[in-house]
C-alpha cells in the first residue's frame, strides 16, 4: 500500500467521532472599525510608517521626501508613481536584488492588523517584495477591512496563487531578545493612502 | 538497542548553573508570556477565540482523511505536487528526490520543525547538498549545531556574545560584537547571496486550507517568502494535523498564534500559497511521522491540536529555569514532554516529570490542549509500562504505604513539620532534598488541618468515622 493510503486507512481506523466534535459556523467576532484611524493606529506598533502627502504634492515628490537619498533605483508598479526601473526590464527574480525602493498598491488593509495585502496581480513578481530594500504601499481607504474574520472573505484568498498580508517590516528578536526592524526582508514599511 | 532515558534533571542543573543565561532566559520567556497576557486582555472575545480555535481543531481531526483527500484535491487542481510520507525516512527520500530530478545542489530553508523531527539536513548533507536555514535563530542553532531550544525562537537560551563568537567563526564577524543589531546585519548579508543563487527553497507550514487548497507560513523575517519567491522550485513540509476546513477558519488561529506566541496581534508576514509562481513548481510533502497513531490515544489526541505557539513554554517554570535543549527532543516544554513520548516511550519517559502539574500551559493554550492532565496521566503510562526511574519507583512504593494509612500519614506529616521548623539548614538543603536545591522550603504550619479540625468540632459519634476520614 502507498504511504498516502496506509496514513488515511490508520486516520479512519483511529479517528474520534466525527458526530461528536461539530464544525462551528464561521466566526465573526471582535471590533468591526474598518477606519484608517484604526488602521494607522494598528500599523505604527509593527514597525511600519505613514506617509501623509501635502494637498498639493505629488506622489513622486512624497516619496522623494521619505527617501531623499540620490540615484535610488526605484520601481513602481502604479500608475501614480515614476520609478526609474520597469517591472517588465527585471525578468527574474535575482533581477530583483538591486532594487531600493518598490512602489507597489495593496489589494486591501485589515484595520485590526496594520495589514496590507499583495498577490502576483499588484507584484507581477513576487520576489520584488522581499528583495527590495524598502516598500511604499498605496492603500485605498475604502479598501479597508476591519478585522482577520472579515479579512477572510475577501476574495482574493480563492484566487491568488500567492497572496501575502505584510504588517509593517521585516523583523526579528532572535538574539538576545532585541526588537530589530528591517531583518531580511523589507527594511521599511510605509502605507500612503490614495484612493482608486 | 534501547536507548537510555533523556537525564533531564542534570542537563538542567548544567543550565541553571550558569547565573547570566540563566536570567535572561528566564526574563525573556517570562516577558513574552507577559506580552501575550496583555494582548489577551485587549480582546474581550479572547476565550471564544480559544474555544473555537478547539471545536475547528477537534473537528478537523475527527474528520482528518476526508479533509486531506479534499486538500489533495485542491491544491492539486491548482498545480501544486502533493506528496505522502509515513515517517522522516521517506519524507527526506521525497525531498532528496526532488532535489535530484532538478540538479538542485544547494537548499535554502525556513524555519520547520516538522523537517528536525525528520533529521533532513545530515539526510541531505550526504547526498551532496548545501542546506542553509535562514531564519536567524535557526541559523545560529544550525551554526552552532544544536537543536532548536524553543519552537518560536530558537536560540533564546544564548546571549548576544554567544552569537558573536559563533559569527566570527562562520562569517569573519568581530568576536566582541556587543549589538545584537550589527549581527542582524551580518546575518542579512551572509544570507542574501545563499539565497540568491539557491537551486530551490524550502517552508513549512503553520496551517493549510482543504477548501481551497491553501498552506499558510506565518514568519518575521521575511526570509519565508525569499526562500519560497526566489529559487523558483518551493518545498513546503507540513505535519498533516495542521489541517483547517475553510478559508474563514483561519482568522480565528492568525488571531490567536503570534499574540499567543510572542504578544504581538500578527506575525510581519502571513503568507498564504495556493499554487505555483510563473515560471516556478511547488510540492507539498504531508507528513504523518506518527501522527496517526496517535489520533488513536484517548487520552492524548488532543495534543495534535497544537499551533505550536510555544505558549506553553514560556509560561513553564520548569522549561524557563531548563532551557528547551535540556530536554534532548526537537520538542522541548510542556507540548514536547506530552507528544515526545509517543515517538519514544523510553528515550522521553523522564520527560512527563518535568513539571510542578501547576496547570498555567493549560490555562495559556490558544486550542484548549489540557497539557498539564496529558502530563499527569503519561506518568501512570510509564508507570504501567515500568518505564519510571528507580529511585522515584521506591519513593512512589513507599508514599503509597504512606497515604494508604491515614495514621502513619498523619504522623509523618506533623514529624515533617517539626523537622522544617526545628531542623538546621545543612539537614534540610543537601542532596538528600531535591526540593531543597535552589529554592527555599516553606515556611512550615503551626498546626495541620486534621489536628484543628479536632480541636474545634465535636467528636464524631461512632460509626461515623470513617466517613469523615474518607471526607477530601
Amino acid at each position: 500500500m502507498s504511504a498516502r493510503d496506509t496514513i488515511l486507512a490508520t486516520l479512519r481506523r483511529n479517528s474520534p467521532d466525527p458526530a461528536a466534535h461539530p464544525l462551528p459556523e464561521p466566526a465573526l467576532l471582535g471590533e468591526s472599525d474598518a477606519s484608517p484611524e484604526r488602521f494607522t493606529a494598528s500599523l505604527i506598533p509593527m514597525g511600519g510608517t505613514m506617509l501623509d502627502r501635502d494637498p498639493d504634492e505629488t506622489l513622486d515628490q512624497a516619496i522623494a521626501r521619505r527617501f531623499p537619498q540620490p540615484g535610488l533605483m526605484i520601481c513602481s508598479l502604479v500608475p501614480e508613481a515614476t520609478g526609474t526601473v520597469h517591472i517588465e526590464d527585471l525578468p527574474t527574480p535575482q533581477a530583483a536584488e538591486p532594487v531600493d525602493v518598490t512602489i507597489v498598491r495593496a489589494a486591501f488593509g485589515i484595520a485590526e492588523t496594520g495589514s496590507i495585502f499583495l498577490s502576483e496581480s499588484q507584484l507581477h513578481l513576487n520576489a520584488i517584495a522581499h528583495l527590495t530594500q524598502h516598500m511604499v504601499v498605496l492603500l485605498d481607504p475604502a479598501q479597508i477591512t476591519a478585522n482577520m474574520h472579515t479579512a477572510y472573505l475577501r476574495p482574493e484568498f480563492h484566487t491568488a496563487r500567492y497572496g501575502v498580508l505584510m504588517s509593517g517590516p521585516s523583523a526579528t528578536a532572535d538574539i538576545q531578545g532585541v526588537l530589530i526592524r528591517g531583518a531580511q526582508g523589507v527594511r521599511s514599511l510605509t502605507v500612503c493612502f490614495a484612493s482608486q | 538497542m534501547k536507548e537510555k532515558p533523556i537525564n533531564h534533571a542534570g542537563a538542567a542543573a548544567t543550565f541553571i548553573a550558569d547565573k547570566p543565561h540563566l536570567d535572561f532566559h528566564d526574563a525573556r520567556l517570562w516577558d513574552m508570556r507577559q506580552k501575550r497576557d496583555a494582548q489577551m486582555h485587549v480582546l474581550p472575545e479572547w476565550q471564544e477565540l480559544r474555544s473555537r480555535a478547539s471545536a475547528i481543531k477537534e473537528h478537523a481531526l475527527a474528520n482528518l482523511a476526508d479533509y486531506l483527500e479534499q486538500f489533495e484535491r485542491n491544491a492539486k487542481r491548482n498545480g501544486i505536487h502533493v506528496h505522502w510520507a509515513a515517517d522522516g525516512t521517506e519524507h527526506n527520500r521525497i525531498v532528496a528526490e526532488i532535489l535530484a530530478a532538478r540538479g538542485a545542489r544547494t537548499l535554502i530553508k525556513s524555519k520547520s520543525m516538522v523537517t528536525e523531527e525528520c533529521d533532513l539536513r545530515p539526510y541531505l548533507a550526504a547526498r551532496g547538498v548545501t542546506v542553509t536555514e535562514t531564519d536567524l535563530g535557526e541559523r545560529i542553532q544550525q551554526l552552532d549545531d544544536q537543536l532548536p531550544s524553543h519552537i518560536v525562537v530558537p536560540s533564546v537560551h544564548k546571549l548576544t556574545e554567544d552569537v558573536a563568537r559563533i559569527f566570527a567563526r562562520h562569517y569573519g564577524t568581530d568576536p566582541d560584537a556587543d549589538d545584537p543589531h550589527q549581527l542582524a546585519e551580518a546575518q542579512r548579508l551572509a544570507a542574501r547571496p545563499v539565497i540568491l543563487h539557491a537551486d530551490a527553497g524550502m517552508t513549512g507550514g503553520n496551517f493549510f486550507v482543504a477548501e481551497t487548497g491553501t498552506f499558510v507560513v506565518c514568519t518575521n523575517e521575511g526570509n519565508a517568502d525569499l526562500s519560497a519567491t526566489v529559487p523558483g522550485v518551493h518545498i513546503a513540509t507540513i505535519g498533516i494535523e495542521r489541517v483547517v476546513p475553510r478559508m474563514a477558519d483561519l482568522g480565528v488561529f492568525i488571531r490567536l498564534l503570534s499574540r499567543s506566541a510572542l504578544g504581538s496581534p500578527i506575525t510581519q508576514y502571513t503568507s498564504h500559497f495556493r499554487g505555483p509562481q510563473d515560471g516556478g513548481e511547488m510540492h507539498v510533502i504531508l507528513v504523518d511521522n506518527g501522527r496517526s497513531a496517535r489520533l488513536g490515544m484517548d487520552d492524548f489526541w488532543t495534543s495534535l491540536k497544537c499551533i505550536r505557539c510555544g505558549a506553553c513554554m514560556n509560561t513553564c517554570p520548569v522549561y524557563r529555569r531548563s532551557g528547551g535543549l535540556s530536554y534532548g527532543a526537537v520538542y522541548s516544554g510542556p507540548i514536547g514532554a506530552i507528544i515526545d513520548p509517543t515517538f519514544n516511550e523510553r528515550k522521553y519517559s523522564t520527560l512527563p516529570y518535568a513539571s510542578t502539574l501547576n496547570g498555567s500551559c493549560t490555562n495559556v493554550c490558544p486550542v484548549k490542549i489540557n497539557i498539564h492532565e496529558q502530563l499527569f496521566k503519561w506518568r501512570q503510562v510509564l508507570v504501567e509500562h515500568h518505564q519510571m526511574p528507580f529511585v522515584k519507583r521506591e519513593i512512589m512504593h513507599m508514599a503509597g504505604k504512606l497515604m494508604g494509612q491515614p495514621k502513619l500519614y498523619r504522623a509523618a506529616i506533623a514529624g515533617t513539620e517539626t523537622a522544617l521548623g526545628t531542623l538546621p539548614r545543612f539537614a534540610l538543603y543537601n542532596w538528600l532534598n531535591p526540593w531543597g536545591k535552589n529554592r527555599e522550603l516553606p515556611e512550615p504550619v503551626k498546626e495541620t488541618f486534621h489536628s484543628w479540625y479536632r480541636r474545634n468540632r465535636p467528636a464524631a459519634k461512632p460509626g461515623q468515622t470513617d466517613n469523615a476520614e474518607n471526607t477530601p
